[in-house]
């Protein structure tokens, strides 16, 4: 016979979402992009000129060149690591701050609820950007800083949902019976009720990733993000330089590989929600 | 006679969904008079509630298609009319009730004003008009004080009155035909009662036809005129109630009214629908093994050891108020309760809800911490035992919950629940020993192995009921309480789930604490009934003593709001 859990229910319902279905392959593209350079198998020698300064794009560059003469559309490429890297390590580092700390405030209440709910409610009154900026301030510019500062901001949505959910289902019956069975805090917290929350990881996670890719453009193009290495962020700031002079490509190919992975995200993110979303299945 | 006020002809309702075609409905014909109330009875799943939804034009489109028959309302096919002209009958000629009050009213608007807009939407009343209006309806279903409560929001008021006030709007512009889609299902019985007795006073006084549909034949006797039959989305009898409940026909309706416990016999196991009918719906001849009638006051005791000794018991939750949300006071859900139960028996424990049954049940099985007194099991004092000593406990005392929905975790798969107690306690060697162990009761409870790698979701009611009680006695326990068992259950699941809890406490020698609102499904499997109210027992006694002489107004209350499964012209 069949087994049929509702993840497997899931993943056949969003399977026949073609929205999502499309979503997800621009998304594994953007992450072979970015596992080949990480690898340095494309876009290694973005740094070498390859041909005259400001080039428009043509069928040699099809993204033109910049002022060095390097070619716009290895730079993208390169970006795109960095990008999906700042999305990967906020993931990382958020996950599991964001879980851990909503599921025991959850479960727990009492004075660690308190502790925490003080905790992301202090973290969510601060300005986001202010925050971020004042993080890569203490740790130096650079990547290393980017992830730190982003994965120290982007647990507080994450902790918050899963508090509330973990307290809906830990007055459901099954975690009773659990309890009743002799299953002891770490049993009903673990096995029972983070199973069924799972989903929720999924659909912030990737809503969270394009927030985070938005986030390292924007504190690249601010200067304190990304050093010495090609950013999106970066290149839109190289842009703002280039744009009266009628070099619009450096900023197209930025700015259309961002809109794309954060469109992309972001469809997911809404096809997941649907997909997953236990309410919307009939008992 | 004049021609019915609706009439159903050849109605066959298909849901289309992605894994093909279903047909929830199949050519089923009645007709509802004027001023008449019709019954639908059947289980869940077989189309009634479909049927009420193509009367209302609601049938969620397009995954619903009608394929052939018609709706004729005074006359007039209203499957032909456009959704503007559907709109119109609907909550003006024809309107609707339905099963849970909870979720049916907006809970950001007051009663008054939600009564109000109807009449607004319908009548073209001015504000100030509907108003008075909607306290005078508020009035007329029994909400005291109407002129105040219209001020109250949902959230104010209890399950009862929150029906009575989705009573007050359905009927607010004098519809012709009422629908009533499980009314009272989610209510207790003496709210039921009261319910009840409400439609059939307000069905006489405007003359309106009535839809009833329920899934419990002995409700409907007391108020229908005539009753239709659903089965597996068919309609397998139709006649006049009398007739039904006297003479019915077919096997699946004897079912159905034999399945509900009475007051009067004490039966040994229950007949249910499969007694009277097999799997592909022929009539079978019913075992006379099957309806041995015994008299619960003679029979021998089982054993006169006493397993379970409350005494004094208090359990009290906290009144939280003021500036900084201190505990002001404590609220005494169970007050100074004192019973003994002897091994093999059963105690029933009734009430209303609220009355602190369900926080008795938890607080003998030490899930709430009790604030006083003493629960000796077995010859010991279990309150302040804790940690290990408290997991062992759990070995011997279990629960059964309500729901069957939310009691099983939804990511396990039945065999991982089965085996979740034995891996905990360490029972069994090796994941196949504990598997084999799981079959095994598994197969005892009804199930079939090849399910064991399943999930909840593809469970019916019925089968996850089924599931819960193997999950509790995995472990083998002595003492299982059952909290609220089968109230959620249709009355022909109802009655499968009874006689398997007796059939496993003959086999495994269990003692049983049986927590219900419902005093004749308590009379069948309890041996001593506990009437519970406020907190209190205030009545304790065997259970055929209790139906006979009821010494307290409230039992007889509760006694009185049952159900008889007549029909009104009998009684």
């Amino acid at each position: 016979m069949k087994e049929n859990s509702l993840w497997k229910d899931s993943f056949k319902r969003l399977a026949q979402d073609k929205t999502a279905m499309i979503s997800l392959v621009i998304v594994i593209m953007y992450t072979l992009v970015a596992l080949l350079s990480a690898m340095g198998l494309i876009a290694s020698d973005w740094a070498r000129e390859v041909g005259a300064s400001n080039l428009p794009p043509s069928a040699e560059h099809w993204f033109g060149t910049d002022i060095f003469g390097r070619s716009v559309l290895a730079k993208v490429l390169r970006g795109t690591q960095v990008a999906m890297s700042v999305g990967v390590a906020t993931a990382v580092i958020s996950i599991p701050i964001g879980v851990f700390l909503g599921a025991i405030a959850g479960y727990f209440g009492g004075w660690i609820d308190d502790a925490v709910t003080w905790l992301y409610t202090t973290f969510s009154s601060i300005p986001n950007i202010m925050l971020l900026i004042s993080i890569t301030m203490i740790l130096g510019k650079g990547l290393f800083a980017v992830y730190i500062a982003l994965g120290a901001t982007s647990w507080v949505t994450l902790s918050r949902l899963i508090r509330g959910e973990v307290m809906k289902h830990k007055e459901r019956e099954y975690v009773q019976a659990a309890g009743a069975i002799g299953g002891g805090h770490m049993r009903k917290l673990f096995r029972h009720i983070l199973p069924n929350v799972t989903h929720i990881v999924i659909i912030n996670t990737s809503l969270q990733f394009q927030i985070a890719i938005k986030s390292e453009v924007i504190l690249s193009y601010l200067g304190i993000g990304v050093q010495g290495e090609p950013s999106w962020g970066t290149m839109i700031d190289d842009a703002k330089l280039e744009i009266s002079r009628g070099v619009w490509w450096q900023l197209a190919g930025a700015t259309l590989a961002m809109f794309l992975i954060v469109l992309a995200f972001n469809l997911l993110g809404d096809a997941l929600r649907d997909s997953l979303d236990p309410k919307l299945k009939g008992k | 006679m004049n021609a019915p006020l609706l009439s159903v002809k050849n109605l066959t309702v298909d849901f289309h969904t992605s894994e093909g075609v279903t047909r929830a409905v199949n050519n089923i014909s009645f007709d509802i008079p004027a001023g008449k109330t019709i019954g639908i009875v059947g289980e869940s799943g077989s189309g009634k509630s479909v049927t009420s939804l193509a009367v209302m034009g609601l049938l969620q489109k397009p995954a619903a298609k009608i394929p052939s028959g018609e709706i004729l309302f005074k006359g007039q096919d209203i499957l032909k009319y456009s959704d503007s002209q559907m709109r119109d009958i609907r909550g003006n000629d024809i309107s609707m009730i339905f099963q849970e009050p909870m979720t049916s009213l907006n809970p950001v608007f007051k009663v008054g004003d939600q009564i109000a807009e109807t009449l607004r939407v319908h009548k073209n009343l001015s504000k100030k008009e509907a108003w008075e209006k909607a306290v005078h309806l508020m009035d007329l279903v029994g909400i005291p004080n109407p002129t105040g409560r219209a001020h109250t929001y949902p959230h104010e008021m209890s399950g009862g009155q929150k029906q009575r006030v989705m009573i007050a709007m359905a009927i607010s512009c004098e519809p012709k035909l009422l629908i009533a889609d499980e009314p009272t299902t989610a209510l207790d019985v003496t709210i039921q009662k009261q319910v009840l007795d409400l439609l059939f006073r307000l069905q006489q006084e405007y003359h309106m036809s009535m839809m009833f549909i329920t899934h419990d034949l002995g409700v409907i006797g007391d108020i229908a005129d005539d009753v239709v039959v659903m089965y597996r989305s068919n309609v397998v009898e139709k006649n006049n109630a009398q007739t039904i409940f006297t003479g019915a026909k077919h096997p699946y309706t004897k079912g159905l009214l034999a399945c509900r416990p009475k007051l009067g016999a004490n039966p040994k196991r229950l007949l249910t629908v499969s007694d009277f009918m097999n799997e592909s719906g022929e009539e079978i001849k019913i075992d006379t093994a099957k309806v041995v009638v015994y008299d619960k006051e003679v029979v021998p005791e089982k054993s006169s050891d006493i397993l379970l000794e409350v005494k004094n018991l208090v359990t009290q939750f906290p009144i939280k108020g003021g500036f900084f949300n201190r505990t002001v006071d404590q609220f005494k859900a169970v007050n100074d309760v004192s019973f003994t139960l002897k091994k093999g028996q059963t105690l029933g424990l009734v009430g209303e809800s609220g009355c602190g049954k369900t926080t008795l049940g938890r607080t003998i099985l030490r899930l709430i911490e009790p604030a006083g007194g003493q629960i000796i099991y077995n010859g010991k004092d279990i309150t302040g035992v804790y940690g290990e000593e408290l997991r062992l406990l759990r070995r011997k005392m279990q629960i059964i919950f309500q729901d069957p929905y939310s009691s099983l975790n939804p990511r396990m798969t039945i065999a991982e629940i089965l085996t979740e107690p034995l891996v905990i306690h360490k029972v069994g060697s090796s994941k196949q020993e504990r598997l084999d162990m799981a079959k095994q009761l598994a197969e005892k409870v009804g199930l079939k192995v090849a399910q064991l790698n399943r999930y909840p979701h593809e469970f019916s009611g019925g089968q996850r009921q089924r599931i819960s009680i193997a999950r509790a006695l995995m472990l083998r326990p002595e003492f299982v309480v059952c909290d609220e068992s089968v109230s959620a259950l249709d009355v022909s699941i109802q009655a499968q789930v009874l006689n398997l809890l007796l059939d496993l406490q003959d086999e495994f020698g269990l003692t049983y604490v049986f927590i219900s609102h419902d005093l004749s499904v308590v009379n069948f499997i309890a041996d001593e009934v506990g009437v519970m109210n406020a907190g209190r027992i205030i009545e304790m006694d065997k259970a055929s003593r209790i139906y006979k002489n009821p010494k307290e107004e409230y039992t007889r209350m509760l006694l009185s709001a049952i159900p008889k499964g007549e029909t009104k012209s009998a009684t």
